[in-house]
């Protein structure tokens, strides 16, 4: 070491010493009796709490059992929710909200009114308008109207209630996708799946309360932030499991692992966890300490369950599946089976809908209609399917995007794209909820003549979460979760309960 | 201004009360001769008592000429408050001259009763007559529904048998005999058509103009909605009903039958023949009106480590939803466990292979269950004859099981049965005449429903 060297440890090592002579023990009390005061009132005045604030949701968290079902507040309509979920925003002018006024604007160019101070994902300039590119009719005892795209869907529609004027302020599928199911359009607010296994827990102790399952190739544009549990304790984030191969990887014992020695494994592992728990009294240990006695539990359900080759024929027919292949219509049959099981809450995303017209597959009469192949059998056949099995009634189906689609026709960068297509609209789109306790054949919400914004019955994502919260048996406003020195809730400061379509 | 100071009367009347009632335990103290010292303090007390008595009688005749209280409630609090401080006085002079322990002894008893007559007719006029016992009272009424069920709604009184029990449960605490705030009565015709201070509280005909409707549609933020924000809300329901009542001319002697009624207001009526005035009363009907006691925690136990998922349908009540899904066996303690929650079990769940006609034998008693799930289950036809006398049973699902017309027979007296699953069991679509016949209200699910091949199902459309 050399002198120089030698100097300068000494110097570092003389500030570090004056430094902890400045944070003696006697110091620490001096400095934090005033500190220490002020929490010690803070907890004295927090008794009082309940003279000054609303009573609020009690959740018993048990870290140890944290899927053990519990009781909502209130008796819920619903004891599962089914979300399918049409990623990248399905046309809601070429499915639902038939628009013939649009027909006769056709080609032609798009009205300032429109335009002026709005905002689009990709339009620029002055776009021509398009008119519907489906063929609509009046379905059911309840004449909603639905198009040719989905001819058995329009079967089913007086067993559903559509919400035809939701609106967002969000115009890219991330951000819409987040607001949705967290009730923020940022990252980091647990999901609405998350919240709901914090409420209830799960039926089932021997599968995840909370499933998600995705198809068309592709995750949605928020990832995985759409599914995960935010602030909530990480046991409530979604459980992604796949319907090609093992549900879950590594589900299988490997070779030379029989059922005994894994037990013993896991059994060591968790002496291995307690001990930490005793020593740092983190409660995350002891949900990892559940988690892993649920894996080895799930080793033997979960196979069973997630395989839907044990199902007939002809439920696969009704369903239209592709055994061995990862689709949606397999998902929509995993979903009916987990429900059956007492699974909570199933999450389906699909993706492949963002029909703006700059390839075929992105078109609104070649991408979309082939789409809606891939949807229309399955959904109808899940709602048959719960009705048959008694399940439909307590079994909240929702279905819908993150946002809607212009009147107009996309002209990117201000040259009309080569196929049919749409943009991102923010003002209406069409979501529709089913069983749970949701009025049958009934439409609320209407848009104007052409679709380009809601008139009546305007209802948003918030409306949506504290109606779904609603059907579970939770007031949305009591609902909280303690995080950062405030009370949060699913739907921060707002949500309305849409009592119109609550049966 | 003067009204200014008599707000402060809710503050003063507090100060009499405590001082008096401490002189008083004193007096009573003093008696003994351990506590002979306290009687220098006793004079004092009585004396601030008798101070603040006589500031709390200012005061509240202050807040009583500000008007808005029932005069008959006012004018006894007024003359107990005042002879409160009277006596108060009386007490303190007397104090001083006569030693006998009887005497004072009998004043100061009579004071402490003034006090607490003249305390709680105070809380009255706060709070309303029956605040006190209400609690006492059944607490159907609070929360929920305004309007009681009305059995043969097309043949009631629209005022009589629905607007005026609305107006009693929402209205009267604040604008009845009690209390006129805003000077409005709604408990007598002349009061309702009179109106309150600002007049128009209901224009014949128009609901739109009517004062009383506008203020029901504020926003809740709004200062001046009606009920205000910490009362009970009236039902969207309600809403309908009274601006209904008030555009057919608010008659107060038709019935419903001599009204017009468009569709939305006979669906509400319907919900009033049934009890269902609000969305809150439709919740609670979930759960049977009469209260169970709650179940041992160490039964729950035990239920959940036979794999069993055990808890209550909602937060406020002890009714239980069982659900078997991953009951590892159905053996004879399992069947004991369900015996020992018959009265509290509310929904349930036997979605088990392992279950048989055995297993029913234990549910045989459970008189309040009112969904239960035997969807692939063992159970046969003979099995059934253990539900025969579950009556409250609204939802029953048989789903793939060995379940014939044989077995449904058996089930005649479930005449609350809503909803009856048999998809793949022996009952057909056929079936579904006998099965009126015995039980009216339910509806039959025989499911084998097919998504029929379409010409559409496979078109791929193709890039031309």
């Amino acid at each position: 070491m050399t002198r120089d060297e030698l100097n300068a440890h000494r110097l570092v090592k003389e500030a570090q010493e004056a430094n902890a002579r400045l944070h003696s023990r006697r110091h620490f009390l001096k400095e934090s009796a005033m500190g220490l005061g002020a929490l010690a009132m803070g907890s004295l005045l927090g008794s009082c709490g309940h003279l000054f604030s609303s009573p609020q949701t009690k959740i018993a968290y048990d870290p140890a059992h944290p899927l053990l079902p519990k009781s909502p507040p209130l008796v819920g309509k619903a004891r599962s929710v089914i979300y399918l979920h049409m990623a990248g925003a399905p046309s809601q002018l070429e499915l639902f909200d038939f628009k013939p006024e649009l027909m006769k604007m056709d080609g032609q160019d798009c009205p300032p009114s429109l335009l002026a101070g709005k905002k689009f994902a990709f339009i620029t300039g002055v776009p021509k308008m398009l008119g519907p590119q489906a063929n609509f009719a009046k379905y059911g005892q309840s004449g909603a109207l639905v198009s040719d795209n989905l001819p058995h869907f329009s079967t089913m529609v007086d067993e559903v209630s559509f919400l035809k004027a939701v609106k967002t302020d969000q115009f890219n599928h991330a951000p819409a996708q987040l607001l949705v199911h967290t009730g923020s359009p940022r990252l980091g607010r647990p999901s609405m799946g998350s919240w709901v296994t914090y409420g209830l827990g799960s039926e089932n102790q021997n599968l995840p309360g909370y499933v998600v399952l995705t198809s068309g190739g592709s995750f949605p544009d928020a990832g995985k932030s759409v599914w995960g549990s935010g602030f909530l304790p990480s046991v409530y984030q979604g459980v992604q499991c796949r319907s090609e191969g093992d549900p879950v990887l590594f589900i299988k014992d490997p070779d030379g692992m029989n059922r005994d020695l894994r037990k013993a494994s896991i059994e060591a592992i968790n002496k291995a966890n307690e001990q930490q728990y005793q020593e740092y009294n983190d409660p995350e240990i002891l949900s990892r300490i559940a988690q892993y006695e649920m894996a080895y539990r799930m080793q033997i359900s979960a196979p069973e369950v997630m395989n839907i080759n044990d199902e007939p024929a002809y439920i696969h027919e009704m369903y239209g599946t592709q055994p061995g292949k990862a689709c949606f219509a397999n998902n929509v049959l995993l979903a009916r089976k987990l429900v059956e099981k007492g699974v909570r809450y199933v999450q389906l995303f699909d993706w492949g809908w963002d029909a703006h017209g700059d390839n075929p597959n992105n078109s609104l009469n070649i991408g979309l209609k082939n789409k809606c192949r891939t949807i229309d059998r399955p959904i109808t056949a899940l709602l048959l399917d719960l009705k048959q099995r008694g399940l439909l009634e307590e079994t909240l189906v929702v279905w819908g995007g993150e946002f809607g689609r212009t009147p107009m026709m996309e002209n990117r960068n201000g040259i009309q794209n080569p196929f049919k297509g749409r943009d991102h609209h923010t003002e209406a789109f069409t979501i529709w909820m089913a069983g749970g306790g949701i009025k049958k054949g009934f439409t609320h919400g209407e848009t104007d003549e052409i679709g380009y914004s809601a008139v009546s019955g305007k209802v948003d994502a918030f409306d949506i979460q504290a109606t779904i919260l609603n059907q579970l048996g939770f007031d949305h406003e009591q609902f909280t979760y303690p995080f950062q020195g405030r009370p949060f809730r699913l739907t921060d400061v707002a949500g309305k309960v849409i009592s119109e379509i609550v049966a | 201004m003067l009204e200014f100071f008599g707000r402060f009367h809710p503050v003063f009347v507090h100060l009499p009360i405590g001082i008096l009632l401490l002189g008083y335990i004193c007096i009573l103290l003093s008696f003994a001769a351990k506590f002979t010292n306290l009687k220098p303090a006793i004079p004092i007390m009585l004396l601030l008592g008798a101070f603040s008595a006589v500031i709390s009688c200012i005061t509240g005749y202050l807040l009583a000429n500000g008007g808005d209280y029932d005069g008959k409630l006012v004018s006894n609090h007024q003359w107990m408050g005042i002879s409160v401080a009277v006596l108060s006085f009386v007490l303190w002079i007397v104090y001083q001259k006569i030693k006998s322990k009887a005497i004072l002894g009998t004043i100061a008893t009579v004071l402490i009763a003034l006090v607490s007559i003249t305390g709680h007719l105070g809380g009255s006029l706060t709070h309303g007559s029956d605040y006190l016992t209400a609690p006492l009272k059944s607490d159907s009424k609070k929360g929920g529904a305004a309007i009681p069920p009305i059995p043969n709604v097309q043949e009631a009184f629209v005022y009589q048998n629905a607007i005026q029990p609305l107006f009693q449960n929402r209205c009267y605490s604040c604008h009845g005999s009690e209390k006129q705030k805003g000077k409005l009565r709604l408990d007598q015709q002349d009061y309702i058509l009179k109106g309150g201070k600002n007049g128009h509280t209901i224009v014949r005909g128009k609901a739109d103009d009517s004062e009383l409707m506008k203020r029901i549609l504020l926003p809740l933020s709004d200062e001046d909605h009606m009920a205000p924000k910490e009362k009970p809300q009236l039902t969207a329901n309600e809403i309908v009903l009274l601006k209904w009542w008030i555009d057919n001319g608010a008659d107060f002697k038709k019935k419903f039958k001599d009204l017009h009624q468009p569709d939305n207001i006979k669906t509400i009526l319907i919900s009033l023949q049934k009890g269902e005035s609000g969305a809150e009363q439709a919740k609670t009907s979930d759960i049977p009106a009469e209260e169970v006691s709650a179940v041992d925690n160490k039964i729950l136990k035990k239920f959940t480590d036979a794999g069993i998922t055990v808890f209550p349908v909602a937060q406020n009540t002890n009714y239980l939803s069982v659900n078997f899904v991953n009951a590892q066996s159905m053996g004879k303690d399992v069947l004991d466990l369900i015996k020992s929650i018959e009265k509290q079990l509310l929904w349930l769940k036997l979605e088990n292979h392992k279950v048989n006609d055995q297993t029913l034998t234990a549910i045989k008693d459970c008189k309040n269950l009112t969904r239960l799930n035997l969807n692939n289950s063992g159970i046969t036809d003979a099995g059934l004859a253990s539900l025969k006398d579950l009556e409250q049973l609204q939802t029953l699902s048989l789903v793939g099981t060995k379940i014939t017309m044989k077995g449904i027979n058996q089930l005649k007296k479930l005449k609350k049965l809503k909803f009856l699953y048999v998809y793949q069991t022996g009952i057909t679509k056929g079936d579904l005449a006998g099965i009126k016949k015995i039980l009216p209200k339910v509806s039959l699910d025989t499911g084998n429903y097919k998504v029929p091949l379409v010409a559409q199902d496979t078109v791929v459309v193709k890039v031309p």
